[in-house]
């Protein structure tokens, strides 16, 4: 180490103390404040296109993004609930409503982006945690959010400008360092640190600022702006509900390093948010357009979401989604989280479930076929012939139809 | 202290400068296609961006497009010379009987064979398997039939990324050399070329040859091509494709 080094300590460790108590005081400054909808204004023209150079390049790079995105097999292919979701990003999308595109992903899991040429990418597992359109109208003005405030380049400037001052810092340190006789390797660390942290403060400030730009336009479309809060809370309760199935605790998930603020912090603000913008003309919740919307797909959302292997979650969505009424569908899979956890009593769990979804009307099939293996391995033969039957002539067609027909003794 | 300039200093003048760096494979019974051969090159996939001071490449999309142009110009050049009948597709639309979703799925074949072959030839991964087996890898059924709908014997999949220093980047190498002067050289790289070119056999449906192209200068205003250029471009393609080396098997034999 360097003479200064060793005939100085003190100065140099309060040197890095002081600066990096600086660092943290910016981060958690910038992090707590709320962003009121009020003062959140887009910053696009309609039919906005990129003008400087480095806007250029990125949109260059994100359509053939697109491009990619457009031709995945991944997209789910149903013409009428794509333009169903795009009619949701018209209608909150402000001055951009005719830019954004809308593709839906078959991916189980709560997430969406928005990509700076306007156009976003909504996961089904988003969708299937939805109670109605209230709630999906806040995730897509999120997104259209980070377009409207023009996110991505402003990001990106962000990086470039913390960088670029982190490397000239580096240099500094090393040229300067070498000329006086000074080792500054840790001041250099402590600075890359600072940036780092920096740069993420500035992604969850973006994020906190695409929240409120959201919510300010559900509220001028006339959805009901609590929708956005409730999203966060059923999110929180989901990841503790699973925490506690595995017995663990739940992780807060907040941390300096992370890119979004956490869901806590983002229900608080979005709840005191949401009372500023609430007037007579914003109560609209359209649960039943939603549900008629996603009907065809809901099954197969709900069942990619029971493989997951998250007892805890699936329980908990499920469930949620049952606080407007229980269906054949959501009782059968409450079945099915019971019978893949398998753990002892799960069974009885499970046909409890099954008993329940074919009372109701729309059980699918499945929920027949489920229902009687269950009275057969409770030594209800007869009964359980019967519903196996009632699967049968419910779906004739099934893979396992032939297989079922000779188990009844068909 | 000391040592660690010195350390520092003799590393840095071992690194300073740059290179040009290519490196081919190829199937052991790999023969350049000679005569009368029919070669698909695909829509290249080009980006050229600037070196931001920080280090990260920032795309530009008018250079983009000017190298796009200039490789294809130099590609339909290169090819002329070669005797083959050489076919460059522009876009993923226009081939008779083979619609753009087939070849967007080729190319994302293409994209995951490819990444293997760079995991495991180039990035020292090597695989027990494949050891002294030359390139052995192949698109499969998929390339065969494509082949067959085209009426093509070659597909040709190249993809080129150049970068440039913006003017802080270039300001850092200064400082990084300047250094040097006071026993602390740390050269900063000022962007570069990373291009790869790879032939399929359509016949079989195997990767027959793979190129890799490696260009980097610390060296503030020293290049090694620039494929906004015309001749940076050919400069590119020439290194690139210029000369293909038949697999060991056939190298043997002659």
């Amino acid at each position: 180490m360097s003479v200064l080094d060793e005939q100085l300590p003190l100065t140099r460790r309060m040197l890095l103390g002081g600066l990096g108590c600086a660092c943290c005081a910016g981060i958690t400054g910038t992090a707590q404040a709320r962003i009121r909808p009020a003062d959140m204004k887009p910053l696009v023209a309609p039919g906005h296109r990129p003008d400087d150079k480095d806007e250029q390049g990125l949109w260059q790079q994100y359509e053939r993004v697109e491009e990619e995105i457009a031709g995945s097999n991944l997209l789910v292919k149903d013409p009428a609930l794509t333009s169903y979701l795009g009619g949701i990003a018209e209608r909150t999308g402000g001055p951009a409503a005719r830019d954004l595109r809308v593709y839906l992903a078959r991916i189980p899991e709560f997430n969406a982006f928005m990509a700076p040429t306007g156009f976003m990418v909504v996961f089904s597992g988003l969708l299937l945690r939805m109670r109605d359109e209230a709630q999906l109208s806040g995730v897509i003005a999120h997104e259209a959010g980070h377009f409207l405030r023009r996110h991505q380049i402003r990001m990106w400037r962000d990086m470039k400008r913390k960088t670029a001052a982190l490397t000239f810092l580096a240099m500094g340190a090393g040229v300067g360092g070498a000329a006086t006789g000074v080792y500054a390797g840790d001041l250099v660390r402590l600075a890359h640190l600072g940036t780092i942290l920096s740069l993420f403060s500035y992604s969850r400030e973006l994020e906190a600022e695409a929240d409120a730009m959201g919510l300010r336009q559900i509220a001028q479309a006339g959805y009901d702006p609590t929708a956005m809060p409730e999203t966060w809370q059923q999110l929180i309760e989901e990841t503790q509900a699973s925490a506690a199935m595995r017995k663990k605790r739940w992780k807060r998930g907040y941390s300096l390093l992370a890119t979004h603020p956490a869901p806590e912090q983002r229900m608080v603000d979005l709840r005191a948010s949401a009372k500023e913008v609430t007037t007579a003309r914003t109560a609209e919740r359209a649960r039943d357009r939603y549900l008629q919307a996603i009907s065809a797909h809901r099954k197969d959302w709900l069942d990619d979401q029971v493989k997951l292997n998250d007892p805890g979650a699936s329980l908990y969505l499920v469930r949620n989604l049952a606080r407007d009424g229980w269906s054949g569908l959501l009782r059968y899979y409450e079945g099915e989280i019971w019978r893949l956890r398998g753990q002892k009593g799960d069974s009885a769990l499970a046909g409890q479930s099954y008993a329940a979804a074919v009372t109701l009307a729309d059980a699918p099939p499945e929920a027949w076929r489920a229902h009687g293996q269950q009275l057969i391995r409770d030594g209800r033969g007869e009964e359980g012939r019967a519903a196996l039957q009632r699967y049968l002539s419910l779906a004739p067609n099934a893979p396992d139809a032939a297989m079922v027909r000779h188990s009844v003794g068909g | 202290m000391k040592g660690r300039a010195l350390i520092l200093l003799s590393a840095g003048a071992l690194a300073l400068g740059g290179c040009v760096q290519t490196k081919q494979v190829a199937d052991v019974e790999f023969a350049p296609p000679q005569g009368d051969y029919s070669l698909l090159v695909m829509r290249p996939d080009v980006t050229v961006g600037s070196l931001t001071t920080g280090g990260m490449v920032e795309p530009r999309a008018d250079w983009t497009e000017k190298a796009r142009g200039n490789l294809l110009r130099a590609l339909a050049e290169q090819q002329s010379n070669q005797g083959g009948k050489t076919r460059i597709l522009e876009k993923r639309e226009g081939i008779n009987g083979v619609d753009a979703e087939t070849v967007a799925n080729l190319e994302r074949l293409h994209n995951a064979v490819g990444s293997s072959i760079a995991l495991h030839k180039y990035m020292g991964a090597t695989l027990p398997t494949k050891r002294r087996q030359g390139l052995d890898w192949t698109l499969g059924e998929d390339a065969v039939k494509f082949g067959r709908a085209t009426g093509m014997d070659y597909a040709l999949f190249l993809h080129a990324e150049d970068s440039f220093a913006s003017s802080g980047r270039a300001a850092l190498q200064v400082i990084g050399l300047a250094g040097c002067i006071i026993g602390f050289c740390a050269p900063v790289s000022g962007g570069g070329q990373s291009a790869y070119a790879s032939l399929v056999d359509l016949r079989t449906g195997e990767v027959v040859w793979f190129n890799v192209l490696q260009t980097n200068s610390q060296l503030p205003g020293v290049r090694f091509g620039d494929i906004r250029t015309p001749e940076g471009a050919a400069q590119m393609v020439e290194r690139l494709l210029g000369r293909m080396k038949a697999g060991r098997n056939v190298r043997e034999r002659q």
